[in-house]
Parts: structure tokens; C-alpha cells; sequence
């Protein structure tokens, strides 16, 4: 019962590995405004990217027809944008196997974890990871740019806000 | 490793897009694992969401998600649906125990923190125990006792009356976080914009403490948050529940009753009022708010999260 209790957590925690934060390559990202209800490889270089064009009011780029203004965002100051994705378990299995690609440094990482830690993460359930990397993406609108006012801005503005709902308060 | 890239990681996968804070990469230098998502009690909903837990740095983020509808994302040579984004950022994770504290406290003893912080529905809550200073966390939101003689243990009793001095401070700390932004704090200070200008100023403060109320809101449970509107000396929310416009101004603890029916409780309406004087004048202006400017969160994000 123990040991299964044990499992139950386990069973409730997706490891992301760090190592794939800094071994991420740039991606690059666009923010529809329509969505393609598919996930799956698209030729995004032969038909999207090669017909943005720089206009006088942005950048523009037609999709199925529709004319899409856009215009470049960054990432919040303090900030880092990746792009993740899970692991199949196959994936996990061959890996736990001894590292095959991991670096020099294994054995500094199995030293600087506490022991029930490393217990608990010998049987972790998924792992994601980072396979891009982003400062900046590309937000589009259909036929007007999404301007000061897109939503997506908004959100951006949340980071620093939620720094200061999340400082510690001064004692008495 | 370009071509695989370029057309490679080109499963039917989900790909996620993720904003995380800029250091977690540095200490990721010190290990390669450590780092995950655990379910972890909303102490809000009461429901559960999802964290990210460093190991290294003993620290907590919460995730939220932005969605809007139709749209999608193209990431390299590939499209994915939804357009969603995820934002992980730093949560104090006194909200998180509080939780458990004030579910504790029905036993109304003290407690251990061990015994405090148990939870069938997300076992992963006893990563909770291994944050760093929690007992100086505690502090506002508990009185403690212990006996150095006998153990180390100390032990634990929420404390309502710290608790909305502790959200007190919060909500200034979030005031002045908002107006040291650019954040448009309602659809009041906006109209206003193009009305008269000498009361925009008298407005935003009215909205800033009512907005940044909303947010810290979405942190604590309802009972507490009702407490907490009477602690700010908030008028009630009118965007919950449709009342009558004389129960907006719920100032006191006094039972409403006794602001509308003048000849039945007297006595009480004469505390009331005489509490009423009391108040400054911003207070009184506050009273009169409608809280069109209180949003929440989840005004920016979606609820879902993966």
C-alpha cells in the first residue's frame, strides 16, 4: 500500500528536464488569428514565410486567401519562451537507460539530488521537454494589425503584475 | 539536427508554448532533473491546477494559460492548434498552505505542519514542506507554539485577524505594482478619458484597490475574500450577484437588515452610522464604487490548463 501511495504521486508529475533549456534551438513562432484544427508538420517555409512582405503599416502575409496583418512581440523582460514537448514513454525508457545522450555531467547530477528524491524520480511517469526556443514571435490579425489592444498583450503584461501579488510581504 | 528540427520533431504531438522566467535556464546548469509539474490544490476553486516545482530552487510557479479563441500557432515547419500560451510564474505559496491551514483550523488546535498540509487529491502537496523559510512565511498567517525542551517541532493555528492584515498588505503591494504600469485598471478609467479629467485621478484609486482586490482574490477562498472586502471596506461585488442596490453598501459587519429597517434595530443602525463617520473620504467614495474595474485573472487566460 505504501509503495503504491508512492506511485500514485509519481503518477502526478511530469518532469521537465532542465538540461533542454539550454540545448533548445531558436524556433520561430506565429500567432494565428484563425485556427487550423490539426497538429502536424505544415511546409511553413515554402507558402507562409516567403510572402510576408514589409508594409507601410506592418508586416503583411495572406493565408488561404485572407489578407493577415502582423506585427513582431517580444517576450517579456526576465522572460523565456520555449517550446515543449512530451516524451513518448519508449523515449523515456531508452534514456533512463544510462543516459545515452546526456552530457559529461551525470554523475554531478545524480550526486547533487537528495536520496529520496532521486528514488522518487527513478519512475516518473512522463517527461517533457524543450525542443525550440523564442525572445520574439510574430502575433497576425486578419486584414488590421492586432495593435495595443490584443489580448495576447494583455497576458504579456501578467508576469510582472504576478511579481508583485507574489513578493513577500514586509513583516511587522 | 537543423533538418530535424526544421521538418523532424514534425509528430501529430502537442507542442507547447511556454514563457518561463529567464533563470530557471542558469540553474538548470546545476541539474538535469528536478524540475516538474505537479497537480497541486487551487486555493481559490479548491479544485486542482498545475505547478511547476523547482527542486534546485526550492521554489513554486504557477501556470496559467492564455487562449482566445480561433487562433493557432506556427512553430518551425509545423502548425498547432489552439494558439495557446502558458506562462509560469512565481506564486507565494502561503496562498497554497492557507488552504490547508484554514481547513485545519475546524479542529481549531495546533498543529504541526505535517499534519496540517495532508491531502488525499494531490499527494504532491508535501512538496509544500520543502520550501525554505516557511516558518517565517507562517507567521502571517498563523500563531505558533512549540517547547524547545521537548522537540524542535513547532506548531501551528490559523490566525484569521493576521491573515487579512497579511492580505492587506498584499493588496497595496499589487495597488502600487498597478500603478506603477501601464495596466488600464477598468472600463470606468477609460471612458473617463474622453469625459471630464479632473475626476479620472479620484476614480483610478477607487479601481486600483478594487482591481488589485480581484486579483489576490482569485487566491483565497470565498468565505475569506468576503472577509477581506469587509477588511478593505469594499462595497460588495455587483458582478456576482444582482442585488438590490442598498445591499451594495455593505460596510460593517453589522447585519444589512439594520441599514434598511431603521426602526427595528436601532441600536445597531447607530453603530453602523457611527462607523460610517468614521470613515475617510476616499473610504466613503469607495463605498459607492461599482466594481466593473475588479477584474480577475482569468480575464487574461483561460481556465484549461493541458
Amino acid at each position: 500500500m505504501e509503495s503504491g501511495d508512492e506511485e500514485g504521486v509519481e503518477k502526478r508529475r511530469v518532469h521537465l528536464r532542465p538540461d533542454t533549456l539550454r540545448s533548445a534551438t531558436p524556433a520561430t513562432l506565429h500567432l494565428l488569428p484563425c485556427d487550423v484544427p490539426v497538429n502536424r508538420p505544415a511546409p511553413v517555409g515554402s507558402f507562409f514565410t516567403p510572402a510576408i512582405r514589409q508594409g507601410p503599416e506592418g508586416l503583411e502575409v495572406s493565408f488561404r486567401g485572407r489578407s493577415l496583418r502582423g506585427e513582431e512581440v517580444e517576450v517579456p523582460p526576465g522572460l523565456a519562451g520555449y517550446v515543449m514537448v512530451m516524451e513518448e514513454k519508449e523515449e523515456v525508457l531508452v534514456r533512463k537507460q544510462g543516459f545515452p545522450q546526456g552530457s559529461d555531467n551525470d554523475e554531478q547530477q545524480q550526486e547533487l539530488l537528495e536520496p529520496p528524491e532521486a528514488a522518487l524520480e527513478r519512475d516518473f511517469d512522463r517527461v517533457i521537454r524543450a525542443s525550440g526556443s523564442f525572445s520574439h514571435f510574430t502575433v497576425w490579425g486578419l486584414e488590421t494589425a492586432p495593435g495595443p489592444d490584443a489580448k495576447v498583450r494583455a497576458a504579456l503584461t501578467w508576469p510582472s503584475l504576478a511579481a508583485a501579488i507574489h513578493a513577500q510581504v514586509p513583516g511587522d | 539536427m537543423a533538418d530535424r528540427l526544421d521538418y523532424g520533431e514534425g509528430t501529430d504531438a502537442q507542442q507547447f508554448v511556454f514563457l518561463l522566467p529567464e533563470y530557471l535556464k542558469d540553474t538548470s546548469k546545476k541539474m538535469k532533473t528536478g524540475l516538474m509539474f505537479v497537480k497541486l490544490v487551487n486555493p481559490c476553486s479548491g479544485e486542482g491546477a498545475l505547478y511547476l516545482f523547482s527542486m534546485c530552487l526550492q521554489q513554486l510557479f504557477e501556470i496559467k494559460l492564455f487562449k482566445e479563441k480561433h487562433h493557432s500557432w506556427f512553430i518551425n515547419q509545423s502548425v498547432q492548434s489552439g494558439g495557446l500560451l502558458y506562462f509560469a510564474t512565481p506564486i507565494d505559496p502561503l496562498f497554497l498552505l492557507l488552504h490547508y491551514l484554514i481547513k485545519a483550523d475546524k479542529e481549531g488546535k495546533f498543529q504541526p505542519l505535517d499534519q496540517v498540509v495532508v491531502d488525499d487529491m494531490f499527494p504532491n502537496c508535501i512538496l509544500l514542506l520543502k520550501l525554505p523559510e516557511l516558518e517565517k512565511l507562517l507567521q502571517h498567517v498563523t500563531e505558533e507554539k512549540g517547547n524547545p525542551e521537548i522537540d524542535k517541532k513547532k506548531y501551528y493555528k490559523y490566525s484569521r485577524e493576521k491573515t487579512l492584515k497579511w492580505l492587506g498588505k498584499k493588496v497595496n503591494q499589487t495597488m502600487a505594482a498597478l500603478k506603477t504600469s501601464n495596466i488600464n485598471v477598468g472600463a470606468r478609467v477609460q471612458s473617463n478619458a474622453f469625459f471630464s479629467s479632473h475626476q479620472i485621478s479620484s476614480d483610478k484609486e477607487e479601481d486600483y484597490i478594487c482591481y488589485a482586490h480581484g486579483l489576490i482574490s482569485d487566491y483565497i477562498p470565498k468565505e475569506l475574500n468576503d472577509d477581506l472586502s469587509k477588511y478593505l471596506k469594499l462595497p460588495e461585488p455587483s458582478a456576482s450577484l444582482p442585488k438590490p442596490p442598498s445591499k451594495k453598501v455593505k460596510l460593517s459587519h453589522e447585519p444589512i437588515e439594520a441599514k434598511e429597517d431603521y426602526t427595528k434595530f436601532n441600536t445597531k443602525d447607530l453603530k453602523t452610522e457611527k462607523k460610517n463617520s468614521k470613515m475617510t473620504t476616499a473610504q466613503k467614495a469607495l463605498a459607492k464604487v461599482d466594481k466593473t474595474g475588479m477584474k480577475s485573472i482569468d480575464s487574461f487566460f483561460g481556465t484549461k490548463i493541458f
